[in-house]
């Protein structure tokens, strides 16, 4: 049950990634940086200068919305059509300057999350309402997601771009505007994931480390361009993770890492994934 | 490029010859002199950064021969590292091995994990291969620090390292950085050498196109399996370096995630697929580590007080990330390139070609 509620927050962080991965190819290994210096960000809005809670929301989702452009005009955009190693370690690069910049700014402080709730729900299984809001919000994003690409004109110019960028390109579809708005949109949901996440991890830096550790396994298990795949990946890895402590405590940084190489080994592009087929 | 003026090539083993002409044998010789005695006179501090440089070195070229020649990337080098490491030093305390014989198992050992993580790299490849590398990194340090084997290298405690004896006393660090260069210089000729053997030559089909190698009757999963053998090879020697030269006593945290991409970066900077680029690569890299900690950080620690703490580590992030950054943007090519372009103009000067 309480791995379930886990598996939300993993799923939230996982759609993240999958966002990208699903119009442009790119895995953003910035991510967990991304949502740690968004958290930062929060706090010192809210704890420094005193602003309301609804208005520190609308600024942060503005600014992880920014954010997201920024890396892709500035960093992505200049690399398009370089090998993946250049994309793979210029969005890891980038993780370990916002890394740097955190830790000038903030030092290695740990603070409290704002909005962490201070009671828990339920009498003989306790829960922290703080999972429940993130897996109510993982829900959303992938209702949300799920419209988006189905329904949405965008969505159709994204799952173009993202079968074949040429031929899109010549159809009409502005790629590179799409791929604006996906990292846009991930933007955003690292927005969220910021203020989600630092309620219940509280705002450290090492939740970056944690949350790559945890969003990659549940990207590959679920597939790296299904959205589906990365809710069911993210409730699978809570669960079983949560069952494996239950084995000994030490096991649960292991067992995502283990799950990823067995499903690299059997199955590499995932459950719900799309299969490529190599051509000569 | 060319020859120098004059010079020209009469048989196939001058064709091959690595070290053509006197003059570059006398400046070879000239060079590992320098090097050997620069430890002498440089203040300790700079000695043990060239250690360190060293094992970088090592480990670097093994991450060229996986990557830069047979196109298997790897972003989790140092775990391979921290096997030769540990195996330097559990070896060495528990059965009181000599370091000249913990040294091949050292090698030996990495290499032998390094083909276990390899093994998907049969079925996966580029892009779920750095994926596989990755998780085999997490898993090499959760099972050094906190799997039920963590009784045996100590968990999250240091180990310490033996010192090696030579003639009954301890060698210092001026011998440390003999013994290191000694290494280096091995590790450089074989590097250099394996690429111009078949199998080197098998790496760089597979790299360039493994389907069509694989056309061609080149063994893939053999291949690959050496490449993946050779490099972590290299990078266990560096881990026994590490531990007997550049640390007393070992420890995971040495090995994290952060190092092997520190290696991968270096091998970026320096020029995918050339020796003499991973050496460039991890000399640079290295030098920025270290004039960054060292003298930046300390200035700047003194005009803002408050920064103190942290500008050493934050710093060294920020550097090494726009390093690497600043290569993959302006010269993907790398270090290594620019300098051939520079040689070439040099030589051909007053002419554009």
């Amino acid at each position: 049950m309480q791995g379930l509620l886990v598996g939300g927050l993993y799923a939230l962080i996982a759609l993240g990634f999958t966002v990208i991965f699903k119009s442009s190819r790119v895995l953003n290994l910035a991510y967990g940086e991304q949502i740690v210096i968004l958290s930062y960000f929060l706090h010192w809005l809210l704890a420094s200068h005193g602003l309301p809670g609804w208005l520190g929301i609308l600024i942060i989702l503005g600014c992880g919305a920014g954010l997201g452009y920024a890396v892709e005009r500035l960093a992505i955009r200049p690399l398009l059509g370089q090998p993946f190693l250049a994309l793979l370690m210029m969005t890891m690069m980038l993780g370990f300057l916002f890394k740097g910049l955190v830790s000038l700014k903030w030092g290695g402080e740990t603070y409290a999350g704002p909005f962490t709730p201070d009671y828990t729900w339920g009498e003989s299984i306790r829960v922290n309402p703080a999972h429940v809001y993130a897996f109510g919000a993982a829900i959303a994003v992938f209702v949300l997601l799920f419209f988006l690409f189905r329904y949405t004109k965008i969505g159709l110019a994204m799952r173009v771009v993202a079968s074949d960028h040429t031929v899109s390109q010549s159809l009409g579809i502005r790629v590179r505007q799409v791929y604006s708005v996906s990292w846009i949109i991930s933007g955003v949901f690292a927005a969220v994931c910021a203020i989600l996440v630092s309620m219940v991890w509280s705002i450290r830096p090492v939740t970056g480390d944690i949350a790559l550790g945890k969003g990659l396994p549940v990207l590959l298990l679920g597939g790296m361009d299904s959205i589906p795949g990365a809710l069911f990946g993210g409730l699978a890895i809570g669960v079983i993770e949560s069952l494996a402590t239950q084995w000994g405590p030490e096991y649960q940084e292991m067992i995502p890492w283990a799950i990823m190489l067995l499903i690299l080994v059997i199955r590499p592009w995932g459950i719900f994934g799309e299969r490529r087929i190599e051509r000569i | 490029m060319g020859l120098p003026c004059g010079t020209y090539n009469t048989s196939p083993q001058e064709d091959m010859a690595i070290v053509r002409t006197r003059t570059q044998w006398v400046l070879l010789a000239l060079g590992l002199a320098f090097l050997a005695t620069l430890a002498l006179y440089l203040p300790p501090l700079w000695v043990l950064w060239l250690i360190t440089l060293g094992c970088y070195v090592v480990a670097a070229l093994g991450l060229h021969i996986l990557t830069g020649l047979c196109g298997q990337f790897s972003m989790g080098h140092a775990a391979f590292m921290a096997v030769g490491a540990y195996a330097a030093a559990i070896f060495g305390k528990e059965y009181g091995l000599p370091a000249w014989a913990t040294l091949p198992i050292a090698g030996v050992l990495a290499g032998l994990v390094g083909l276990v993580f390899g093994t998907p790299a049969l079925r996966i490849r580029g892009f779920y291969l750095v994926m596989s590398t990755i998780a085999a990194q997490f898993m090499m340090v959760w099972l050094l620090r906190d799997s039920p084997l963590s009784e045996w290298t100590g968990g999250y405690e240091s180990y310490r390292v033996p010192d090696i004896v030579i003639l009954g006393s301890r060698i210092g660090d001026v011998g440390k950085w003999w013994l290191t260069l000694a290494v280096v210089v091995v590790a450089v000729v074989l590097a250099k050498n394996i690429q111009r053997t078949s199998a080197g030559r098998r790496f760089i089909a597979v790299r360039d196109n493994d389907l069509a190698a694989e056309v061609m009757g080149v063994n893939l999963f053999r291949t690959k399996l050496l490449a993946f053998f050779i490099g972590c090879c290299f990078a266990g020697v560096a881990g026994w370096l590490w531990a007997h030269a550049a640390v007393r006593s070992v420890l995971v945290g040495q090995f994290q995630f952060d190092t092997s991409l520190k290696l991968l970066g270096m091998v970026i900077v320096g020029g995918m697929g050339s020796t003499t680029g991973a050496v460039m690569g991890a000399v640079l890299i290295s030098l920025a580590d270290m004039v960054t900690t060292s003298y930046i950080s300390p200035a700047i620690g003194e005009s803002f007080p408050e920064l103190a703490g942290v500008v050493s580590h934050s710093l060294t992030l920020i550097v090494f990330a726009s390093v690497v950054m600043f290569f993959i943007v302006v010269e993907p090519r790398g270090l290594y390139y620019r300098f051939l372009r520079l040689k070439l103009f040099y030589r051909l000067h007053p002419f554009s070609y």
